[in-house]
């Protein structure tokens, strides 16, 4: 093969994967957007029976156990149930993230199913219109650092609960959680934020993730509790160490011991 | 040449390699910031700098010096005849003096007076009484409700179990007037007998002030309605009108009178009924 021929399979190659990478990124963005459509929900009534209907009840309509589903909607449904938050076996407790039992395809039948039964918020679409990073941290600050810290780490809350962190949490799952309100977290629906002051604070939770650390090292971003155990270890243990070696050899002869007089006894 | 020698040969070469080290390193932290600086090497070089310095000291005293230990008597406390004699006589030269120079004396009473006074004045500085205005807010009967962003709430903008933090139209910022804002329900809400009409539409208004130390009470925890304070762990039952079930605080969160007006948005009855924040002194109870 001479040299043109090559030329032309590798151009030709080339060519067949920017179409593939084109058709990849194009299918990407259009599972996103249309997930809640994506899931059967008669197969998911059928799972929903299976795991669900204990605590839910039959119809979706609640009990002593489960809150009522039929006006959360498909983004409360994809949230808790992506999370792992849900399926929840000790409901009287905080859920927490875990893997789920379900895969991807199962979890968006059950999410069909849910949005079926009333009205409620949609999923989200995270990019659409694109978010503002500053106004972002802006909205961060105002409504989401009190609980979740202004790094994103979470915090303590009463009652034995906690806010999380959002380290782990997907885009969607952030928007999600705003617009659902969550466990203890409050809701914040459309005529709180419009969708796209939703998305500047996804972009900020997701910068968060990574943040410009001009200080140096974080430690964690925690506050006082890695810094502290830092100072103390690396800081005391080195002044401990360094005055130890100040001390001039002749000094670290024990002092001679006073001499108690003998007639005192 | 015996090892003492060699001892202090090394100690001095050493000494003098640190403080060569401290040098080279001053010089390169002033280039590094007269270039535009950059924290973290500016940060090594003072490090370094100073831990040469330290370090050169230290082999000095160490190795250098004349080691010890050595022990000095202590003196005898009594001074000598000669000494208490000698101190008697001048004392009562200067007595002496002091009586020779009564004009002196005044002015130094005078300058010093002056001084007195002059130090009374600065008690002005803290501050004007405050008066009347640790006692209301920004709050107006007809004030508009708006958000951190100056807009306007309505009451379609919070759904229920929805927290937003809000202020007076016109006085965004102004600390003692912040509000938290929560929607409890569809419905009108009375938290308490007397606030019959304070909750419309379900929309609850409190300070954002803790009572217990002054902290904004921004943790709202939607499944439990409760108002929790980050600070001391206050926390506040929202649908009993914030009244405290934990924590340091003893005292409500004063509740913020709202109603809707003809357009759907949100406006303040009048200002809190009591005063909002800690305790102070002339607080009442």
């Amino acid at each position: 093969m001479g040299m043109s021929g090559r030329l032309a399979v590798a151009s030709l190659g080339g060519l067949l994967a920017a179409g593939l990478l084109a058709i990849g990124l194009h299918t990407a963005g259009a599972t996103e957007r249309q997930r809640s459509q994506a899931g059967n929900a008669e197969r998911g009534q059928r799972l929903f029976l299976v795991g669900c209907a204990y605590c839910h009840g039959q119809n979706g309509e609640g009990t002593a156990q489960g809150p009522d589903l039929r006006r959360v909607g498909a983004a409360a449904a994809d949230f808790q149930l992506s999370t792992g938050r849900m399926p929840n076996t000790a409901p009287d407790r905080q859920s927490v993230t875990k893997r789920s039992p379900y895969t991807r395809a199962e979890i968006d039948d059950l999410v069909a199913y849910v949005a079926s039964l009333g009205p409620g918020p949609p999923i989200p679409d995270v990019h659409n219109p694109p978010g503002d990073l500053q106004e972002g941290g802006e909205l961060y600050l105002d409504n989401c650092a009190a609980c979740h810290s202004a790094a994103g780490n979470g915090g303590a809350l009463s009652v034995g609960r906690d806010a999380p962190t959002l380290h782990g949490a997907t885009p969607v799952e952030v928007a999600e959680a705003v617009r659902t309100g969550p466990g203890n977290m409050p809701v914040f629906g459309r005529g709180t934020f419009t969708p796209q002051q939703v998305n500047s604070i996804v972009r900020y939770v997701e910068y968060l993730k990574k943040p410009q650390d001009p200080g140096g090292l974080s430690l964690g971003l925690v506050g006082p509790i890695t810094e502290g155990l830092v100072a103390i270890l690396v800081g005391l243990g080195a002044l401990m160490l360094i005055t130890r070696w100040i001390e001039p050899p002749a000094m670290r002869q024990e002092p001679p011991a006073a001499t108690a007089p003998e007639d005192q006894q | 040449m015996n090892d003492d020698d060699v001892q202090e040969k090394k100690a001095t070469s050493r000494t003098a390699l640190a403080f060569g080290i401290t040098a080279l390193a001053s010089i390169g932290l002033a280039v590094t910031y007269a270039r535009g600086g950059q924290e973290q090497i500016e940060g090594l070089l003072l490090a370094v700098a100073l831990g040469g310095l330290g370090f050169g000291f230290v082999q000095v005293a160490k190795h250098l010096l004349p080691q010890g230990p050595y022990v000095e008597d202590r003196e005898a406390l009594p001074s000598s005849d000669e000494d208490q004699a000698a101190f008697a006589a001048d004392f009562e030269r200067g007595e002496g003096w002091l009586s020779r120079r009564g004009f002196l004396l005044k002015m130094l009473g005078l300058a010093g007076g002056a001084i007195g006074i002059a130090a009374l004045f600065p008690i002005r500085s803290l501050g004007p009484n405050p008066g009347k205005s640790l006692f209301r807010t920004k709050w107006r009967r007809g004030s508009l409700v708006v958000d951190e962003q100056g807009e306007g709430v309505g009451v379609d903008t919070l759904d229920v179990g929805g927290a937003l933090t809000v202020f007076p139209q016109g006085h965004l910022e102004v600390e003692d007037s912040q509000t938290i804002l929560i929607r409890l329900s569809r419905e009108d809400v009375v938290t308490r007998p007397g606030r019959e009409s304070w909750g419309p539409e379900g929309y609850v208004g409190f300070s954002k002030v803790c009572t217990h130390a002054g902290c904004p009470v921004g943790l709202y925890q939607q499944q439990f309605k409760k108002l929790l304070c980050p600070c001391h762990q206050s926390t506040f039952s929202v649908p009993d009108g914030a009244q405290p079930v934990f924590g340091p605080a003893t005292r409500s969160l004063p509740q913020l009178p709202l109603m809707v007006d003809e357009d759907g948005m949100l406006r303040a009855q009048s200002d809190y009924t009591e005063p909002v924040g800690p305790g102070f002194w002339d607080r009442g109870t």
